[in-house]
């Protein structure tokens, strides 16, 4: 067994430990099971099985999808051509030039020996088109290169791996091309080859066949050979009667042919140097360095890519290629109440829900991506990116850390970033459409964002309710303005003149519908609105950060449009949920740092007989407002119609009605 | 009359039908839609980040600017947002100048004026109810429809400019060239609820019961939306709801359709 032999043997066990390794990484746990969802099972109670006939035309329509996919998506990459011709290019010239020469050149002991008749790697067509093969792949690998440089969006989401596939390939091939080069003008693979394969009668018998190598095909020799007609003219009846059973002209090698003549000036010391040898080692290195390198980021993808395309079968929206619509009667399933899915709805218009994809097609898409960026490039909340500078907000680098995140290998901090970026993301499904790894990435996303929104990281909104308005007034309080309030400047809510207008009329309360649907407005909104411009009006903007009105606003801008003194309500209860999440960032909180309020909420037992805490802030949220207001600002005298005001008459929201 | 198809980022997966009935309609009425590559309107990020916002929603304005062509909207709340985007940039030049700043990286510049409709409003004024009628191959007569207005293009009235916020009527006009009978009802510039939803379902879901219970009430059929958010609150969401007897919620485009012969009628709709 050579040493070639053994090292490609244990590059690949290398590579078949990395891809169990990286398949076994992904823990279910975290990544909620797919699992039939309550209104499918019902589906599937309702409609019973169809029969082996009706299975069989489902698995053949099924299995001629497929093939249609690997045909238009996987060999033409259609889905490609449709959003960039130029990557189309691209990768079709790697594509095609280098499956050309995996299966020609690198696995011709196993496929262009045995089965092509008369195959020799020197002889033409076949050197011939390694070369051609070779020169797409670097063409192509240059057009990528120059496509995400010239592409600043591009340039900035590129990362090592992406350079490093790029290199990877066009080292493997640089260097093919420069081991051929410098095997041609080699004097010792001449004579190696002559030792074996030829026996001179005599000794001007090798001189002519040396000046002939030299003249026609590029041999440089030290001291040079002879440029004798009349050798030169034995030498071509020798290499006609010994050679050309096995060597084609070396000028058909047209790329290594004229990289062999570039390099020619420096022919004797890389003889010398036997560079032929090194370079060998350096191509097989790099090969079998890339094999190695597979089970990695995105050295999977040649692999993981025409899988998953396949799996999807041309499908390019979220409900996958299941022929539902075909087999299914599209009556609506029994009304399901409480949590039914959203898909799960009565409407006739809407369709039957499709089936979540299985585990396995998850885990394909999460490894297919082959990081083009595309999604990046065209994705709809791509500008709230320019703004924010989370790349979590983009397609391509989400999907990153949510394969981090399955993996539960995604730290603190990385999955705050990619919670933000899961929130800001619309389900607009462009980038499910556009991707050409065909990867169902609304799926992934509507999963994800579920699951993070059981673990109750889903953003601000969600831990806002983490703790009361008077645990908030404390703690964000004490963290002051954040730099973004400070870059801003005063907004509506620090400006007095917003509310100079205000004279307490009630009118945006009256006409709020959230408030007249509470059935305990104090209790289950905290303030009303015309109360939170009162607190306002005070300075005491902190208190009013975490009350529940400020966070169960449905913006319909009711308030603001009755407000006869012209106070812009809804636009300042915007703004301190704005505030409230920039200090949210700020500190990175994602929980309340307080012990948080018991859900049951207990009558007051001794009120006022400190600042607020647990004890407090089990007590009427309303009063413990009240209460940290004067806490933390002791000078300002609380007016009688402030926070206290939500347990008169006066401002009881269910006398005000909405027109 | 050729607008800049403005569909927004709920209707591909949300709610295709929507789009698809908008592009029926639209060309069965000769208005061409162009397809556009536009980003988020900016409204679903509006809660915490507003220069976010106003971005997102002025980059597009670039976008169509670009193409010449004057935006349509099916979507009330991606009209609203980019109706606000441009009241807060001629109102804030702090604003704007940043904003230009970041357009000016991606080789972008904020254009001077940039048409904004929503597509109630293009079907009639460009349209119109006469010819509405005119084309009314299947009227619904019988029909008792309550318009649900959708509050982000009507409030702030001096920011969106869509109708009267108070007593709007538009939706009524382009609804009552078919056939049907559109009534007044208390709540029909109420809010749907989807705003809460997923931040307060409770509250969500009492908004949407309270306004199908008053709809019912006034007599409704069905319940007529405008909004890709509207119809999703009352469509998909309403399964939450244990009464069934409210009326069911159908998309204007979807009423027109039929009243246009474009399809056919649904027995759902108890005509």
């Amino acid at each position: 067994m050579s040493t070639f032999s053994i090292l490609l043997a244990l590059v690949c066990a290398i590579c078949i430990a990395g891809l169990i390794r990286r398949y076994a990484r992904h823990r279910a746990r975290l990544f909620a099971p797919p699992g039939k969802t309550r209104a499918e099972s019902a589906q599937t109670a309702h409609n019973p099985p169809p029969g082996l006939a009706g299975r069989m035309g489902r698995a053949a329509r099924s299995a001629a999808r497929s093939l249609a996919a690997a045909v238009t998506d996987v060999l033409l990459l259609w889905r490609t051509a449709r959003t960039s011709p130029y990557r189309w290019l691209a990768h079709t010239l790697i594509l095609s030039g280098f499956t050309g020469l995996l299966v020609f050149h690198a696995l011709d002991d196993i496929i262009s020996y045995p089965y092509i008749a008369g195959y020799e790697s020197t002889l033409d067509p076949w050197q011939w088109l390694r070369n051609l093969f070779g020169a797409m792949v670097l063409c192509g690998a240059g057009l990528a290169v120059l496509r995400r440089l010239r592409t600043p969006a591009l340039r900035r989401l590129s990362r090592v791996q992406d350079w490093l596939l790029l290199a990877a390939v066009a080292g493997i091939v640089g260097s093919g091309f420069a081991l051929e080069a410098v095997k041609i003008i080699s004097p010792h693979v001449f004579t190696r080859m002559t030792d074996e394969y030829f026996l001179p009668q005599d000794e001007t018998e090798l001189a002519a066949l040396r000046a002939y190598w030299s003249t026609v095909n590029g041999v440089i020799f030290t001291p040079p050979a002879s440029t004798d007609p009349a050798l030169l003219e034995q030498g071509a009846q020798l290499n006609e009667n010994n050679c050309v059973y096995c060597h084609a002209e070396t000028a058909s090698a047209f790329v290594s042919r004229a990289l062999a003549t570039a390099v020619s000036p420096a022919a004797a010391p890389l003889n010398n140097a036997r560079a032929d040898q090194l370079l060998w080692y350096l191509h097989v290195g790099l090969a079998l360095l890339a094999l190695a390198c597979m089970p990695y980021g995105k050295f999977l993808h040649p692999i993981a890519t025409p899988l998953n395309l396949v799996a999807r079968q041309g499908s390019r929206n979220a409900a996958g290629p299941a022929d539902i619509p075909a087999d299914i009667p599209t009556d609506t399933p029994p009304d399901i109440p409480t949590k039914a899915p959203a898909a799960a709805t009565a409407s006739p218009p809407s369709p039957v829900s499709p089936p979540s994809p299985s585990g396995a097609q998850r885990r394909l898409g999460l490894e297919a991506c082959t990081r083009c960026g595309e999604c990046s490039l065209h994705c709809s909340v791509a500008p709230a990116y320019t703004v924010v500078g989370n790349p979590n907000i983009l397609p391509s680098e989400k999907l990153l850390s949510l394969r981090r995140y399955t993996e539960g290998s995604l730290l603190p901090a990385a999955t705050d970033a990619f919670a933000e970026g899961s929130r800001i993301c619309t389900e607009c499904l462009r980038c499910t459409d556009i991707c050409p790894s065909g990867i169902n990435l609304q799926d992934l996303w509507l999963a994800s964002k579920s699951s993070l929104k059981k673990e109750e990281l889903d953003g601000p909104n969600t831990t806002i309710r983490q703790c009361s308005a008077a645990q908030w007034a404390n703690v964000l309080g004490a963290q002051g303005k954040s730099r973004f309030e400070q870059e801003k400047g005063d907004g509506l809510a620090d400006r007095a003149e917003s509310f100079w207008g205000c004279v307490q009329c009630t009118t945006c309360t009256s006409v709020c519908p959230v408030v007249a649907v509470c059935e305990a407005p104090a209790k289950d909104l905290d303030l009303m609105p015309q109360q939170i411009m009162n607190l306002l009006r005070m300075g005491l903007k902190d208190e009013a950060l975490g009350v529940r009105m400020v966070w169960s606003c449905t913006t319909c801008y009711k308030c603001q449009e009755h407000c006869p003194q012209d106070v812009p309500v809804a636009d300042i209860l915007f703004e301190l949920r704005q505030i409230a999440t920039e200090r949210f960032k700020e500190r990175r909180l994602t929980s309340c740092p307080l012990p948080a309020v018991s859900p049951v909420r207990i009558p007051p037992v001794d009120g006022g007989t400190g600042p607020t805490g647990p004890t407090m802030a089990t007590t009427s949220t309303a009063a413990t407002v009240a209460t940290a207001a004067t806490v933390t600002n002791p000078g300002t005298a609380l007016e009688p119609n402030t926070a206290p005001a939500a347990h008169t008459g006066t401002s009881d929201p269910s006398t005000g009605t909405p027109a | 009359m050729r607008y800049a198809y403005f569909p927004g980022c709920k209707i591909p997966h949300h709610l295709p039908e929507y789009g698809a009935s908008v592009h029926t309609v639209c060309t069965a009425l000769g208005i061409e839609l162009v397809p556009v590559e536009f980003a988020c309107c900016g409204w679903p990020i509006r809660h915490e980040n507003p220069m976010a916002s106003i971005y997102s929603a002025v980059r597009n304005f670039a976008v169509a600017a670009k193409a010449g062509l004057p935006i349509v909207t099916p979507c009330k709340c991606c009209f609203g947002n980019l109706r606000y985007a441009q009241s807060r940039m001629a109102s804030d030049a702090r604003l704007a100048a940043a904003v230009g700043n970041l357009l000016g990286r991606e080789g972008l510049a904020v254009p001077a004026h940039t048409e904004v409709h929503h597509l109630l409003t293009v079907l009639d004024k460009d349209v119109g109810a006469s010819r509405l009628r005119e084309m009314t191959r299947t009227p619904l007569s019988g029909l008792r429809v309550a318009c649900h207005y959708g509050c982000h293009a009507l409030r702030p009235g001096n920011v969106t400019e869509f109708d009267d916020p108070l007593a709007p009527s538009v939706f009524e006009r382009v609804l009552s060239a078919t056939g049907a009978q559109t009534l007044d009802w208390d709540l029909r510039v109420e809010c749907c609820g989807h705003p809460l939803r997923g931040r307060d379902d409770a509250i969500s879901d009492a908004l949407m019961r309270k306004k199908l219970e008053n709809a019912r009430d006034a007599g409704a059929d069905v319940v007529a939306t405008a909004c890709t958010y509207c119809q999703m609150q009352f469509g998909q969401e309403r399964s939450r709801l244990s009464q069934p007897a409210l009326p069911q919620a159908v998309l204007f485009t979807r009423l027109l359709e039929a009243a246009l012969g474009l399809a056919p009628l649904p027995d759902s709709w108890a005509l």
